[in-house]
């Protein structure tokens, strides 16, 4: 489902992110990603949905070369993605409500349908109660919440979260966890980048680990 | 899938089966909805901002206002102007020593003549009695042992343009009959070169306040998109088309025109009003049926088409800037 094929990424000020990394997640895997800050996590999750490009080798996502695509394609790419923000990105001036609704109106479904699909995803992370609310009136486990029903509404093959625990007391962590392995269940492809080592090691799942951009354990 | 990127239509890589499948007529009325949510939703943003919205909406309807008010005096003297120049008439001075009868013939050969339209004789006599009943001079006149009035035909040339009345000028003095002949067209001429200025002035400004009305909406929408970035970048994330992101502007754009216009429609019948008295007043004096006439409907609708189309080409030119600068980020 994700193949990385001797990706390297360089910045112009910061130098090699990532060096000749390469592996494959099939359909329905669900894989962690650690290592410590600045290892390349996040460039990592960013050079799938096209954020970034890397400066050499070859990202397949579904078949698709991901580098390859032009501009205006990668909109299409990234509505199969369901992305997971360690901070969030919530619109504040919008309700919970039209938060989770907005990729149901990018890909322009009609209203009655988004109602009833924005509602499942609430209901799946337990804040039905809580759509009217703007996302600053809510705790930061129920805006994080908020973020992965916002990722699941549109039903994506591919769940990518970056850190989606990194503010959160343990228990809530957990939660979250627990949440995005019930996805899997389903069949969607998830991976998680996470530093904390400890809750990783509790799912016990294919972990991949970076260091200083480098892969040293491909599960 | 990665056979549908060799053979696949462009476009439709990455939908959703769930929206290529949906019937046309299906998709082509969720447009519909999507676009009239759209400007709802638009025109409701206008309305949460209304200092702001009613700023940019005033300088739009004064930079419209201004040429379509200019346009329409200048409409409203052009109409007495052509008029003038339908009847315009030519008055051919006989001999005085020439008598009726000889007048009379030479009116009746006139008349024939294809370069005029009508050819009437005023005598001695009834030039003197229509002098004795307008001049107040009656006493004075009927004093006079003998009529010193010549016999007039007044004449009203088909064409009215200055190389064919010159002509019929030159035709009519080579008559033997004729003393003098008269056409005071020079001052209609000049009117009317005033008025040509004129109407290149309002095409002028126009276009100027045009280009005005293109920047006005176009910085508000920029200061709209810059307000709006991490929303947007929030959008692209989830997938967000450029027509996505674009659409709202576009309806921002649109509304920001529409509302100009009206007001400006307004302002241009107000200005008109304040007007009109004391020119239909003038228009009486000189009894003319002349009165000042308000913004016309072809005008009003040249108005909206294009106030309604710089609008949203303001709009589309600021946020394909934007977008461009975005994607190269």
């Amino acid at each position: 489902m994700i193949e990385f094929k001797h990706v390297t990424k360089r910045y112009p000020e910061s130098g090699e992110a990532l060096a000749d990394v390469s592996f494959r997640i099939e359909r329905g895997e669900l894989t962690f990603l650690t290592g410590h800050s600045g290892a390349g996590k996040s460039t990592l999750l960013r050079l799938i949905p096209a954020m970034e490009r890397p400066s050499r080798g070859e990202i397949i996502l579904d078949g698709v070369t991901v580098q390859d695509l032009p501009t205006r394609q990668i909109p299409f790419l990234r509505r199969k993605l369901g992305l997971i923000f360690q901070d969030y990105r919530l619109l504040n001036d919008r309700s919970v409500f039209d938060n989770v609704a907005l990729p149901l109106l990018i890909t322009g479904h009609n209203p009655h349908e988004v109602g009833r699909r924005v509602r499942a995803a609430l209901d799946k992370v337990g804040l039905l109660k809580k759509e009217k609310r703007l996302p600053l009136a809510l705790s930061g486990g129920e805006q994080q919440r908020v973020g992965i029903a916002r990722a699941i509404v549109h039903k994506p093959p591919v769940i990518l979260a970056d850190e989606p625990t990194g503010n959160l007391d343990p228990d809530l962590a957990e939660e979250i966890m627990r949440m995005f392995r019930e996805f899997n269940d389903v069949g969607v492809t998830v991976l998680i980048a996470s530093h904390d080592l400890s809750l990783v090691r509790r799912f016990s799942r294919r972990t991949l680990r970076l260091e200083h951009g480098k892969l040293i354990e491909a599960g | 899938m990665a056979l549908m990127r060799k053979t696949g239509s462009r476009r439709g890589i990455f939908r959703q089966p769930l929206q290529s499948e949906t019937a046309l007529s299906d998709r082509t009325k969720a447009y519909l909805i999507l676009q009239k949510d759209s400007l709802k939703a638009s025109f409701a943003r206008i309305w949460e901002t209304p200092i702001a919205s009613s700023l940019t909406i005033l300088v739009v309807a004064i930079a419209l206002a201004l040429p379509v008010s200019f346009n329409a005096l200048v409409q409203n003297a052009r109409q007495p102007v052509e008029a003038l120049e339908t009847t315009s008439q030519i008055s051919l001075f006989l001999k005085p020593e020439l008598s009726n009868e000889v007048a009379q013939k030479l009116a009746n050969k006139l008349k024939q003549n294809p370069a005029l339209i009508d050819a009437s004789l005023i005598t001695k006599e009834d030039g003197l009695r229509e002098l004795a009943a307008y001049s107040g001079f009656g006493d004075a006149l009927a004093a006079l042992n003998n009529n010193p009035l010549p016999a007039v035909i007044l004449l009203k040339p088909k064409a009215s343009d200055a190389d064919s009345v010159s002509r019929l000028l030159v035709e009519l003095k080579s008559l033997s009959e004729a003393d003098k002949v008269q056409f005071d067209s020079e001052w209609l001429q000049k009117l009317q070169a005033l008025l040509a200025i004129a109407q290149r002035c309002v095409t002028a400004f126009s276009l100027l306040l045009g280009f005005g009305v293109l920047f006005t909406v176009g910085n508000t929408i920029r200061l709209e998109l810059q307000n709006r970035r991490d929303e947007i970048a929030v959008a692209q994330l989830l997938g967000a088309t450029h027509r996505f992101i674009r659409r709202p502007f576009i309806h921002s754009g649109f509304w920001y025109a529409f509302l100009g216009a009206v007001l400006a429609w307004g302002l241009a019948n107000l200005l008109i009003l304040g007007v009109r008295t004391p020119a239909n007043q003038l228009a009486e004096l000189y009894n003319s049926p002349y009165r000042l006439s308000f913004v016309r409907l072809t005008d009003t609708g040249i108005l909206f088409a294009s106030a309604i189309l710089l609008g949203i080409a303001g709009a589309w030119i600021v946020v394909a800037h934007f977008l461009r600068e975005i994607d190269s980020e």
